[in-house]
C-alpha cells in the first residue's frame, strides 16, 4: 500500500456510519536517519468531517497567523479528529473503518520543539 | 560609502526596474482616455507590490530557501500546482509581451519591422541569461531603465495645467463619455500592471542568488520601499503625458509611437532617443526577469537545480525550461499577433492569477518553521490581508469586466 491510497478515502466506524474523509496521516520517526529518510510508522490519521481540502499546515499547534485564513481554515476542517493507527481495522479500496469502541484525539500537532 | 554606492544602485535599479512593458502601455493608454483619474490605482498597486516584494524576499533571506520550494512542502502538491500553474502561464504571457515590447522599441529605433527583431530580442535576451552574471543584468538594465525618467521631464516641459491634472487625480470617477465598467475595466488592469506577480518571483529568488542573509534585510527593504513608489511615480508621469497631449486631441494608444508622442512633443529628438533607450532597457531588462522567473517557479516546484550562479551545465533543466519559454514566446509573436494587445490581455489576466500568486507568500511568512522570530507582525499581516481582499476583488472582476467592456473597446 501506498500513501496515496490512504488519502482521500472515507472514513467509516464500525456501524458503516461515514465520519468523513482521510486528510492526512501521523507519522512517528522510528529508526535512525537513513540515506534519503529515516524510517517512519503511521501512528495515526487525520479524520475531517467537512471538507476534503488540504489543511496547509494550519493543525500545527500555534500556527495561526494570518486570522483570516487561519479562521477559514478552521471552519473549513471544524469537528476534525485524530484516530490512532491502533484503532483502525479494516483498510480498503477508497475505505477505512475504526474499531468499535475507537477513539477521538485532539488533531492538532503538538508545536514543533523551537532552538532557544 | 560602499554601502551607500550598494543602497545607492539598488534602489536606481528598482526604479529603472519597476516599468515594464505593461506599465508603459497600460499607463499610456489610461493617460490618453481618464487623464490621471486613474493616478490612485497605481499609488494602491505600488503599496500592494512593496508590501509583498520585501514579505518575499524576506522569507528568502531567512529561510535560506526559495518561495516556491517552500510553497509546495507547505501547502502540498497541489495547492503548490494551482499556485505554479497560475503564476507560471501569466508570467509567460508577460514574457510574450516583453520581448514584443523589445521589438516594437527596436522598431521605433531603426523603422525595421518588428517582425525581424523579435528573434533577435529573444536570442538577446537567451544569450545575456546564458552568459551575463546575475548582478550585471539587473544593474545595467536597471540603470538605463532610469533614462525613463525623461517622461517625468517631458510632462514639466509640456507646461501643463496643474490645477486640471491634480483635479482629475484627486476626483477619481468615469469621466461622463465613458461607461463604468470601462473606468473599472482599466483600474484592474493597472493594478495588475503594477503587481505583476513576476516581480516578487524575480525578487525572492534574486535573494537567493546573491545569497542574502538577515543582514541584508534592511537594505533590501531600502531598495523596495524608496525604489518602487519611484517607479510608480514614473508610471503616473507616462500617465500624465498622455493625459496631456493625447487625451485632448482624442488619440487613442495603439502602438508605442503614441506612448513616446508627448515625450517627442516636449523634447524633440534629443527627449525620443532617451525615450527609446529607456523602453528598450526597460523591456529588455523585463524580460530578462520573466524568463529567469519562468525558470525559477518551474525548477523550485519540480525540484530541480537552479540559479544563474551555478554553470547552465550544472542546471540543465533550469536553463533548458527558459529556452523553451522563449521559444514559445516567439511563437505566439510569429503569428503577427499585435504585442501591444498580448501586453493589454497580460496585465489584466495578471489581475485574475494575482491571489493564487500572493496567498501562499502570506502564509509562509506566517509560518515560524521557517521564520522563527522574523513572522509577520500585526500590522503587516493586517495591510497583507487588507490586500488579499483587494486583490481578489480585482481578480474576480477582472473577466467578467473584460466580457462586458469588450477589452476595453
Amino acid at each position: 500500500m501506498i500513501l496515496s491510497d490512504l488519502l482521500g478515502s472515507d472514513a467509516f466506524d464500525a456501524d458503516g456510519r461515514r465520519l468523513g474523509a482521510i486528510l492526512d496521516v501521523r507519522l512517528e520517526i522510528s529508526g535512525a536517519p537513513a540515506q534519503l529518510l529515516a524510517e517512519t510508522v503511521v501512528t495515526g490519521v487525520l479524520v475531517s468531517s467537512h471538507s476534503r481540502f488540504s489543511t496547509w499546515g494550519y493543525e500545527r499547534r500555534g500556527e495561526d497567523g494570518p486570522f483570516l485564513i487561519a479562521w477559514l481554515q478552521r471552519w473549513l476542517h471544524r469537528g476534525s479528529f485524530l484516530v490512532a493507527w491502533d484503532d483502525v481495522e479494516l483498510v480498503d479500496v477508497g475505505r477505512v473503518v475504526f474499531r468499535a469502541g475507537y477513539e477521538q484525539l485532539d488533531p492538532m500537532l503538538p508545536r514543533a520543539p523551537r532552538e532557544a | 560609502m560602499k554601502n551607500l554606492f550598494a543602497v545607492a544602485l539598488g534602489v536606481l535599479t528598482a526604479i529603472g526596474g519597476f516599468v515594464d512593458i505593461g506599465d508603459l502601455v497600460t499607463n499610456a493608454v489610461v493617460g490618453s482616455r481618464f487623464g490621471l483619474g486613474l493616478a490612485w490605482v497605481v499609488l494602491v498597486g505600488v503599496v500592494g507590490i512593496c508590501i509583498y516584494a520585501q514579505m518575499s524576499g524576506r522569507v528568502a533571506a531567512v529561510s535560506g530557501r526559495a518561495t516556491f520550494e517552500i510553497i509546495r512542502e507547505r501547502l502540498g502538491p497541489r495547492a503548490g500546482l494551482a499556485n505554479l500553474a497560475a503564476s507560471f502561464l501569466i508570467n509567460l504571457l508577460t514574457v510574450t509581451a516583453e520581448v514584443g515590447g523589445v521589438a516594437l522599441a527596436l522598431q521605433l529605433a531603426t523603422s525595421v519591422d518588428p517582425g525581424w527583431w523579435i528573434p533577435v530580442a529573444a536570442f538577446g535576451v537567451w544569450i545575456v541569461i546564458w552568459r551575463a552574471r546575475f548582478e550585471l543584468l539587473e544593474n545595467v538594465t536597471g540603470l538605463l531603465g532610469l533614462t525613463l525618467i525623461v517622461f517625468a521631464v517631458a510632462l514639466f516641459m509640456l507646461s501643463p495645467d496643474w490645477g486640471e491634472l491634480a483635479g482629475q487625480a484627486l476626483q477619481p470617477g468615469p469621466p461622463a463619455d465613458e461607461p463604468v465598467a470601462t473606468y473599472w475595466f482599466y483600474a484592474v488592469a493597472l493594478f495588475g500592471a503594477a503587481m505583476t506577480p513576476y516581480e516578487v518571483f524575480f525578487f525572492s529568488s534574486g535573494a537567493i542568488e546573491e545569497k542574502w542573509t538577515e543582514k541584508d534585510l534592511a537594505k533590501s527593504r531600502l531598495n523596495v520601499l524608496v525604489g518602487f513608489p519611484l517607479g510608480g511615480l514614473l508610471s503616473i508621469a507616462i500617465a500624465g503625458c498622455a493625459a496631456v497631449v493625447l487625451l485632448p486631441a482624442a488619440i487613442d494608444v495603439t502602438s508605442l509611437s503614441q506612448v513616446v508622442l508627448p515625450v517627442a512633443e516636449a523634447g524633440g529628438k534629443i527627449a525620443l532617443s532617451f525615450v527609446i533607450v529607456g523602453i528598450l532597457a526597460a523591456t529588455f531588462g523585463a524580460a530578462l526577469e520573466t524568463t529567469l522567473s519562468s525558470g525559477y517557479t518551474l525548477a523550485q516546484y519540480f525540484g530541480w537545480s537552479w540559479g544563474k550562479f551555478r554553470k547552465p551545465a550544472k542546471a540543465a533543466r533550469f536553463h533548458l525550461s527558459m529556452i523553451v519559454c522563449l521559444l514559445i514566446a516567439v511563437a505566439i509573436l510569429a503569428t503577427g499577433v499585435d504585442p501591444i494587445l498580448v501586453t493589454e490581455y497580460s496585465v489584466v489576466f495578471s489581475a485574475v492569477a494575482l491571489p493564487l500568486t500572493y496567498l501562499p507568500i502570506l502564509i509562509i511568512a506566517n509560518d515560524r518553521e521557517y521564520m522563527g522570530d522574523r513572522v509577520n507582525g500585526r500590522g503587516m499581516n493586517f495591510v497583507g490581508q487588507v490586500y488579499l481582499v483587494i486583490i481578489l476583488a480585482a481578480a474576480l472582476a477582472a473577466i467578467p469586466l473584460l466580457i462586458i467592456t469588450g477589452a476595453g473597446a
